[in-house]
């Protein structure tokens, strides 16, 4: 009885850390490895030849693998880790930024397959199909490997073990940088906009998620003796996810609880089943049954059994927790007055400068063509710092696309963009967000399930644990800093009368109150240069009117704006020059004034 | 030479799967990995009505018609409700993940673990330019011209074939140019579901015996013929698979059997790592 | 441990051991444990067994899917286990509590060798599968054939057994022109294999020597689906452990087995279980271990485990018993004695392999299989 309670704690700790580890990749940080398995067979793989003679003098000689160090442990279970951690920078060309998820998804699964043939047909390298067995348990030339208080110590190991990861994956996650990580998540070519490195960030935790993976491979096969490409299919990686999906992604106790339920669970409860129908009937009913709690749960409770939880900052900065309006938010409550008293100086940190309107932000010849169509044609326009440059132009006149390729979301077919003097065109984009040029999109772009709070505060630049390793030296590193972060987002937040919901998911919000939350965030992001797509769209008019009055006050400040709107008034109001673009080419440039007398203009747009 | 004339046949068994799978993804932007459980479950129809005395040519119009029913109602009752609850994109992939453990291994359940063959005769051989060829395999040439030229012809000069690429390159501008979007989907999914019936039927005839996984390794060879032509691209889709088809037979021949399908994944990977729009597509507008 | 045939030889011989008494006033249950056929699954599997199996005697039918994992289990736990498994591990590695039945792989591929020897055949064609249990007949077959003066191996194809179709395969091996081909591919890749050869070699099937895994119903009714059956009969041949039904042993096994009619699911025609390797020699391993713990008057692995060796070795002296009844009477009168089964004579090594004698064995039209020739020892230690 022991012995089999032992096994359970065994595969209980490493079916925890492998879900834990996919939790960090899938449920936090948004990306779907569907190849999870690969990392834990690689750690798996590794422990074996570490700690195995060499292959021609052990046992006969009758298998054949590389390596055979004969190494003592732990230095298995660490080899384990950092190859489980190594060979995920391969996959980091799939999950690069430019790859759909769905696409790099199926590489992944692909990559499984294909690397299971692989070991299976190439039997020099890991003994082929028969896989590596006789693999000597940790310390066996020390202790009895098959007594009882051995394998009680191995299954307390594990544990402690993946406590340990636990706690360390939740550090992450909870620090600045897992808020990137989620944000990223909730939708990455916004995240990108404002700066967040996605291919560096994806390959962090590719790395990370691949070196808890190898870590339980490591202890698997210490305790089992034997791995080979049986032990590995491409379906386990899909009875993780089962796992995560059931359990809570996003939260790490529903990970662990996953692991419980659904690959130890499954298993281990039908083993008490009497036998019945042909040998072939129970897996194949296990495999339908975990198919159809995939599909029940996503579409019953897509959240888990502990979903993720919302994180309450304002409690952070000892202010009372949001009321927590249900269902649509009250636009009544809204005080949008405030925003007339509100000073964005203190709050963005920003010292006036000088106007002195050089040119900052110009292009020459730019041009963008999607499959055979060109949509921005030949464009050169030349925008000055200090003034609130509006553009203009008939649906499809190319002024998103323009928005998308100044701020690098996409890259220019032809032509060159320069920003303050310097060839910009083929800068990142989350560089170009770093260096002052931020965009604000046309569709709605909260990151859905993070607060509006969380919203604001990722926007801010240079926070000090935003970063891996800033994330792992904790909140006495970065939490003083976060807290101000937070303090200033607060603040802004009540400047556009919406402190009520400051701790409600950004998804929950009517569309004007997202267009004002992506305002904010772009403002923290800090910009000198802000390009604006269609901001008042769904915003009442007053509050239109009154957040035009302070972009002019920030343009006074010397910040640049270049805003596409549809609403002409506005661009009467607050906008000079203004530029009409229509089938992709610069039609005119003015003031409205001057375009109003322009017949080109007036034919193309004003009036059509 | 012989290995051209089965990279033909595996390829005409491939453009088949492959035409109905990419149109699948061009009008609903899924990409349904249940496909070859479907192939698997129709092939099985076919067998069934096969054993009840039907000749399998007859037997193969079961086939189809359960690919083109199964696929419409996984569309209507399981992709559509999930594609309007608005989650997170890869959700529909692990849906179809799911979808594909129940039809293969819900088929699994109830035929067992055993295999089975049509009853068929192989017909005559034939030797055409060096290539020895059964009749069957020549008759299997002959459906897969048929319905790449009804295809080609569906797509080029009928209202429905205009309706579904208008919908594929831009499912509201569609809408909002009259087309009635919705159905034209279904239309999709019922014409893509019976190229998927008829697919697995000849797939399993090509095969000889079958059981209820043995589509289950299929898909890897769909993703590579698909991403190869461009996904969403039906004319990208038969020469995706004629390319695949050819490699793994011609590889098999040349380099070594067992490392056959490794040609596939790789061009897939490749694909996927620099031309996830494929060989002669282009990026898409946002 | 899996398996219909496995379950099936389990419980003839426990029904007869129990109806003379049990094993030292104990009866013997039968408990069936589904590894999965997963390294991973299988050591759970076991350790679920062990809690919920008190009074464990012995283990028996694990396969080479699980064996590398769980034989150390049972060592472990002094538990005796008679295995299936032909993995090249237990001809290196020395387990006390492991025994098997059968021979290791590589006396399997060196059979197939004389039986092509015997039928004349000179141009031999390999088509193995990429999993672990067929992999390692290869170089043993190869090395066999190389003996053989005239004997050549003309083509030499690994199938991946995953994939869909295999005419590039089948062309090469037909265009090799063997005069015979050695094969062991599990699932759907042998039949498709041997389909594809049928067809594209003019509908005239190329005579196979398979190992004794492709003696196998779902292999034989899946190759009959596309083969006529007269015509695979004709041309297949298998290696085969000895499973005569001339033993004297043998009519008891018959009554036994054709009892447990019905009782066991997945197998159809009980029947064929009376010529399958797995059923015979895992009946006589029931019956030995039975033996070994009378004689020692133990049900303790670790008291009777030696006694195997000397009931199936044999030791000077000792008289010859066909059954439990007459071993059990021996065993009273204090004699010594050496078990005879349904596989013939045993004799274990140092390793606790008992390579036996094997036969060249045939399908019959239902399904089972017919011996058409033994093997002698003499031929076989000469390749």
């Amino acid at each position: 009885m022991w012995f089999y309670i032992t096994t359970i704690l065994v595969y209980g700790a490493v079916d925890a850390l492998a879900c834990l580890g996919l939790n960090m990749q899938f449920g936090v940080a948004g990306i779907s490895n569907f190849g999870f398995i690969i990392f834990q067979a690689a750690g798996a793989y590794t422990a074996a030849v570490l700690s195995m003679p060499p292959a021609a003098t052990s046992n006969g000689g009758f298998q054949q693998y590389i390596l055979g160090w004969n190494l003592p442990w732990p230095l298995p279970w660490i080899g384990a880790a950092l190859v489980g951690g190594l060979i995920a920078l391969p996959f980091v060309f799939l999950v690069g930024k430019r790859l759909r998820g769905d696409f790099a998804a199926v590489g992944l699964l692909v990559s499984a397959v294909l690397l299971n043939l692989l070991a299976t047909n190439y039997i020099p390298f890991l003994n082929g199909a028969a896989g590596i067995s006789i693999v000597p348990a940790p310390l066996q030339s020390i202790f009895d490997s098959q007594g009882l208080g051995y394998q009680l110590a191995y299954g307390g190991v594990a544990i402690l073990l993946t406590i340990f990861v636990y706690f360390l994956l939740r550090r992450i996650t909870e620090s600045p940088y897992g808020r990137s990580l989620r944000a990223m998540r909730d939708n990455d070519v916004v995240a990108d906009s404002l700066g967040k490195n996605l291919r560096g960030q994806r390959t962090s935790i590719l790395v990370l998620g691949g070196m808890v993976a190898g870590l339980s491979g490591g202890i698997l096969v210490g305790f089992i003796s034997l791995w080979a490409p049986g032990a590995w299919g491409y379906a386990e990686t899909i009875v993780l996810f089962a796992a995560i999906i059931i359990g809570g992604a996003g939260n790490h106790k529903g990970a662990i609880l996953g692991a419980i339920l659904v690959p130890l669970g499954f298993e281990e409860i039908t083993r008490f089943l009497p036998p019945f129908g042909s040998p072939s009937l129970v897996p194949a009913l296990e495999w339908v049954a975990i198919g159809l709690l995939i599909i029940l749960f996503l579409w019953f409770r897509p959240t888990g059994v502990i979903p993720e939880k919302r994180r309450i900052l304002s409690a952070i900065v000892g202010r009372a927790p949001a009321v927590a309006a249900t269902g649509e938010a009250d636009a009544s409550k809204d005080n949008i007055g405030a925003i007339d008293d509100f000073n964005f100086r203190s709050v963005l940190n920003t010292t006036p400068v000088a106007n002195d309107h050089r040119v900052i932000l110009s292009t020459q010849g730019l041009t963008k063509t999607f499959s055979g169509v060109t949509v921005v044609s030949d464009v050169s326009i030349a925008v000055q710092q200090g003034r609130l440059t509006g553009m203009i132009g008939p649906n499809g006149a190319g002024k998103s696309t323009m928005m998308a390729l100044l701020a690098g979301t996409l890259p220019a077919t032809s032509g060159q963009i320069f920003y303050d003097g310097r060839d910009i065109t083929r800068v990142a984009s989350y560089k170009r967000a770093q260096e002052g040029l931020v965009r604000t999109f046309q569709l709605a772009s909260e990151f859905k399930k993070l607060t509006v709070l969380e919203n604001l505060v990722c926007a801010i630049p240079r926070q000090s644990g935003d970063s891996f390793l800033g994330s792992l030296r904790g909140r006495r590193f970065w939490g003083e800093q976060d807290k101000n972060n937070i303090e200033r987002a607060e603040e802004i937040l009540e400047g556009f009368g919406l402190s009520q919901y400051a701790d409600l998911y950004a998804g929950g919000l009517s569309g004007g109150q997202r267009r004002l939350v992506e305002i904010m965030r772009a403002l923290l992001a800090e910009p000198k240069v802000l390009l604006l797509d269609e901001p008042m769209a769904g915003v009442h008019p007053n509050l239109a009117r009154k957040i035009g009055n302070h972009l002019t006050k920030l343009v006074a400040d010397g910040m640049t704006i270049v805003m596409v709107e549809h609403e002409l008034s506005i661009m009467d109001e607050f906008c000079d020059p203004v530029i009409v673009l229509a089938d992709g080419k610069v039609l005119a440039q003015g003031t409205m004034g001057e375009l109003r007398a322009n017949s080109d203009v007036v034919e193309a747009y004003l009036v059509g | 030479m012989s290995s051209f004339g089965f990279g033909l046949i595996t390829a005409a068994v491939l453009a088949i799967a492959t035409v109905g799978f990419t149109m699948q993804f061009a009008v609903t932007n899924v990409l349904n990995l249940a496909y070859g459980s479907i192939m698997i479950n129709s092939a099985y129809v076919t067998y069934w009505v096969n054993t009840h005395g039907a000749s399998i040519w007859l037997a193969m119009f079961a086939g189809v018609a359960c690919g083109a029913v199964v696929s419409w109602f996984l569309n209507r009752f399981i992709y559509t409700p999930f594609q309007h609850k608005n989650l997170i994109p890869i959700t529909l992939v692990i849906v179809s993940l799911g979808v594909n453990l129940i039809g293969t291994f819900g088929l699994q359940a109830i035929v067992g673990g055993s295999f089975v063959a049509y009853k068929m005769s192989q017909g005559h051989e034939f030797h055409i330019l060096g290539m020895l060829l059964s009749g069957v395999q020549l008759i299997i040439f002959a459906i897969c011209a048929v319905v790449l030229i009804s295809i080609h012809w569906l797509l080029k000069y009928t209202r429905l074939g205009k309706a579904m690429r208008a919908t594929s390159a831009n499912r509201n501008l569609a809408r909002n140019s009259g087309v009635k979007t919705q159905f034209i989907i279904s239309m999709t999914w019922i014409i893509s579901g019976a190229l998927c019936g008829l697919a697995g039927t000849v797939f399993a005839m090509n095969s000889g015996v079958f059981e209820a996984t043995s589509a289950e390794p299929y898909i890897v060879l769909l993703l590579a013929a698909m991403f190869l032509g461009g996904p969403g691209e039906p004319y990208g889709a038969m020469f995706g698979a004629l390319t695949i088809g050819l490699a793994t037979e011609i590889s098999a021949a040349y380099i070594a059997a067992d490392y056959k399908e490794v040609i596939a994944f790789l061009v897939l990977l490749g694909m996927l790592a620099f031309r996830p729009f494929g060989l002669f597509g282009s990026e898409k507008a946002l | 441990m899996l398996g219909p045939k496995y379950e099936v030889a389990c419980l003839a011989a426990t029904q007869e051991i129990d109806k003379l008494g049990g094993v030292l006033g104990h009866q013997i249950n039968c408990k069936t444990v589904d590894t999965r056929g997963d390294p991973a699954d299988a050591v759970p599997a076991v350790r679920q067994m062990y809690a919920t199996t008190p009074n464990l005697g012995f283990v028996i039918g694990c396969t080479s899917d699980e064996a590398s994992t769980v034989v150390p289990i049972f060592g472990a736990n002094n538990t005796v286990s008679f295995c299936m498994t032909g993995e090249s591990e237990f001809d290196a590695v020395k387990f006390p509590y492991f025994f098997r039945l059968v021979p290791p792989d590589a006396a399997d591929a060196v059979a197939m060798v004389a039986i092509a020897q015997n039928k004349g055949f000179k141009k031999i064609a390999l088509a193995f599968g990429n999993d672990a249990g067929s992999q390692t007949f290869v170089q043993p077959a190869i090395d066999g054939i190389a003996k053989v003066s005239g004997m050549s191996v003309v083509s030499n194809v690994t199938l991946d057994i995953s994939a869909t179709s295999f005419q590039t395969e089948a062309q090469s091996i037909v265009s090799a022109h063997p005069d015979a081909i050695m094969m062991e591919a599990l699932g759907a890749a042998g039949v498709a294999l041997l389909s594809e050869i049928y067809q594209l070699n003019g509908n005239k099937m190329i005579p196979v020597i398979g190992t004794s895994a492709m003696i196998d119903p779902t292999f034989f009714s899946g190759v009959t689906a596309a083969i006529p059956t007269a015509t695979f009969i004709a041309n297949f041949d298998a290696d085969n452990a000895v499973a005569s039904s001339a033993t004297p042993a043998y009519p008891l096994f018959k009554k036994l087995v054709l009892a447990q009619s019905g009782k066991v699911r997945g197998v159809g025609n009980f029947s064929t279980l009376l010529s399958a390797n797995g059923t015979v020699h895992l009946y006589d391993g029931v019956n030995i271990a039975a033996l070994a713990m009378v004689m020692s008057k133990s049900t303790k692995g670790a008291k009777y485990k030696n006694d195997i060796l000397k009931i199936a070795n044999g030791v000077p002296g000792a008289t010859v018993v066909t059954s439990y009844a007459q071993g059990l009477a021996a065993l009273k009168a204090h004699k010594k004695i050496r078990y005879e089964g349904v596989g013939g004579l045993y004799n274990f090594d140092a390793f606790h392999t008992s390579f036996g004698a094997f036969e060249d064995a045939q399908y019959t039209a239902s399904g089972g299989t017919a011996s058409v020739g033994t093997l002698s020892a003499s031929q076989l230690s000469g390749l």
